[in-house]
């Protein structure tokens, strides 16, 4: 066998021995190791799922939704409109949208309103996210109370609860009938709360933006690619945030390993002496501390992603829920597909092995460029 | 002074495998905690004999050994191996003599490796690793296969009567045990020559004993011996064929040819 594998190898096998006999301080180092990656790669993964499964969602957002601006403030969009901008070349459909929200005093819990007559619902009856129905206990067939624009107390009997699976986006939705939310709200006829317009070619939408803006200069047009660009920002601004926290512990953690990295202990350097003499380059050295500061490393990685995957995609994140969903007091119960990015785990890998393992080897490789004689002298 | 001449070799058939001459070591060089350990030494170390330098602490014994073991470079002077085995220099005839003074130090760690074996003072076992891995720890970046050297070092352990340990930590050895595992591992590459230091300093008589036992063992088996000593037992051993006495990093007696 190849001679340089095996002195690779005896040194190994020699790197995994010197481990082992420190079991408490290392140990105890992997420990600390491993949290740090769990941490970070818990933020990252749920950041990265969490994006894709809202990105996913949004692919069923309309192309472009247009609002009116009044001083600057949404107001509501004369449906007057609706023809003329359907009539815009390259347009396919123009959809008036009703929706508001209304604020739950007994829970402290706002939520969102949207009116359809495509679900042929009851008068006087809702359809309500899990999330709704979680935080009111409710169930099919109860009452739920309104108060109304003018205060009057308004019953609406829950016709259905929405599925479980539309719990990222629908948690806190509660569907109406046009006529019963024209009601609850006093909202005005002959308006709409925004258009949903789609288009025939994605590639013509700043155009036909443009043409909208140009006909109601009133108007405010939203593409999708923005509301997915906005998604992006607030997610990564909540992962960011996090990451700021995490830094704190990631310092602590780095101060600890420069220290015990740096501050080589006297049997160490000993050792390393003792391993000179009788016969062990500094290359040698070197190696055997590259594969103790890697058999670290690389376990504390190892283990760090995969209790960070079981965490986020098995245990919904449980432990830093309300840091990464925000604050709510409907929060969205969901389980994420399994999704990791391999740039994100190749940066993290860099910035957790790559900085330890040359932590320990810097003050080794000072230790190991000495003469040898310090064994004989110890 | 000079310990070797032309009469000493010729009368025993033998040829100096170490040369000293004119070496000096300094510590702290242009400080002024400057200190000379070794000062103008010059001497001859003949092959298959067995070498005791004798004198009281901060001779420089230890100091001139770890000049002559390649542990450390002399301030002035130069040092000489020959015949110290084709392995440790590449390109080198098994009886040429090289100049080790100069030697950048992975050549210098070659000579260590395959050329030396060391019996330190403390013996300078690695602790909480086993007794086996001790002895096999100089042969593991010589790239050798790790069955070759396992069965060698548990050959060793046999002779010194401690296999029934391999598999122990050395931390749980008694004094005795501890010593031969220290020679055991001094032995595992097949060195030449054998460099002890105060070997016998933490052993009782007894052990002691035991110790210069195995010491004839290599002197039968032709292996050149230096040991720093100022342990009569040692010293005034039947076993010795040279006595250098030292005192403030001088030679002051040389006793060749006894």
């Amino acid at each position: 066998m190849n001679s340089s594998f095996e002195r690779h190898r005896n040194i190994v096998d020699f790197a995994l021995s010197s481990l082992l006999r420190r079991k408490a301080k290392n140990l105890s180092l992997l420990a600390v190791y491993t949290l740090i990656v769990f941490v970070i790669a818990s933020i990252i993964f749920f950041i990265h799922a969490l994006k894709r499964e809202a990105m996913l969602v949004l692919q069923n957002a309309p192309d472009m939704v247009v609002q009116r601006l009044a001083a600057g403030r949404n107001d509501p969009i004369p449906l007057g409109y609706q023809e003329k901008i359907a009539a815009i070349r390259g347009v396919s459909g123009v959809e008036p949208r009703l929706w508001g929200y209304y604020f739950d005093a007994a829970v402290g819990a706002n939520y969102t309103l949207m009116a359809s007559d495509k679900q042929q619902l009851e008068p006087e009856s809702v359809i309500i996210g899990s999330g709704v129905a979680r935080t009111r206990r409710l169930a099919e067939g109860d009452m739920m109370a309104f108060r109304a624009y003018n205060g009057e107390p308004t019953l609406f009997q829950v016709q259905s609860i929405l599925p479980y699976a539309s719990e990222l986006v629908a948690a806190d939705l509660i569907i109406l009938s046009n006529r019963d939310f024209h009601a609850l709200f006093n909202f005005p006829k002959g308006v709409a709360t925004d258009f949903a317009v789609s288009v025939r070619n994605p590639r013509e939408l700043t155009t036909i933006a443009a043409k909208i803006v140009r006909q109601f200069p009133d108007t405010r047009p939203i593409l999708k690619r923005e509301i997915l660009r906005t998604y992006d920002s607030i997610f990564d601004w909540r992962g960011g945030m996090m990451i700021v926290v995490v830094a704190m512990a990631v310092l602590s953690f780095i101060i600890f390993a420069w220290d015990k990295a740096t501050g080589l202990s006297a049997e160490e350097r000993k050792e390393i002496g003792t391993l000179k003499s009788i016969g062990w380059e500094t290359t040698d050295v070197l190696f055997l501390k590259f594969w103790e500061g890697s058999a670290i490393s690389l376990s504390a990685f190892l283990c760090g992603v995969i209790l960070a995957y079981c965490h986020v995609f098995f245990f919904s994140a449980s432990l830093f829920e309300h840091a990464l969903k925000g604050w709510a007091v409907l929060y969205p119960q969901f389980k994420l597909t399994p999704a990791v990015d391999p740039y994100q785990l190749a940066v993290l890998f860099f910035l957790t092995v790559i900085p330890y393992t040359v932590t320990t080897i810097v003050p080794s490789w000072r230790a190991a460029t000495v003469e040898p004689d310090a064994a004989m002298r110890s | 002074m000079e310990s070797g001449d032309g009469g000493t070799r010729c009368r025993h058939e033998v040829v100096s495998v170490i040369r000293l001459l004119h070496v000096t070591k300094s510590f702290n060089t242009g400080k002024s905690n400057q200190f000379t350990a070794v000062q103008d030494v010059s001497l001859e170390i003949e092959s298959g004999r067995v070498t005791v330098l004798k004198g009281p602490s901060g001779s420089g014994k230890t100091t001139l050994l770890t000049l002559i073991g390649c542990m450390a470079r002399p301030t002035s002077g130069r040092i000489m191996l020959r015949a110290i085995g084709s392995s440790a220099l590449p390109g080198m005839e098994e009886a040429d003599e090289v100049e080790i003074t100069s030697l950048p130090e992975r050549f210098l760690t070659g000579i260590r490796r395959t050329a030396f074996g060391f019996i330190f003072q403390h013996f300078n076992l690695v602790r909480g690793i086993t007794v086996l891995e001790n002895v096999m720890l100089p042969a593991y970046p010589t790239g050798e296969g790790r069955g070759a050297v396992h069965g060698r070092a548990l050959k060793l352990l046999e002779i010194f009567n401690i296999s029934r340990h391999a598999h122990s930590r050395v931390d749980l050895l008694s004094g005795g045990e501890i010593q031969r595992v220290a020679i055991a591992r001094a032995l595992i590459n097949n060195p030449s020559v054998i460099i002890a230091d105060e070997p016998t300093a933490h052993l009782d008589t007894k052990l002691s004993g035991e110790f210069m036992e195995i010491i004839g063992n290599f002197k039968a088996e032709g292996k050149t011996i230096l040991i720093a000593s100022h342990d009569p037992l040692v010293h005034d051993s039947a076993l010795v064929d040279m006595v250098v006495e030292m005192r403030d990093g001088r030679i002051i007696q040389d006793g060749s040819g006894r």
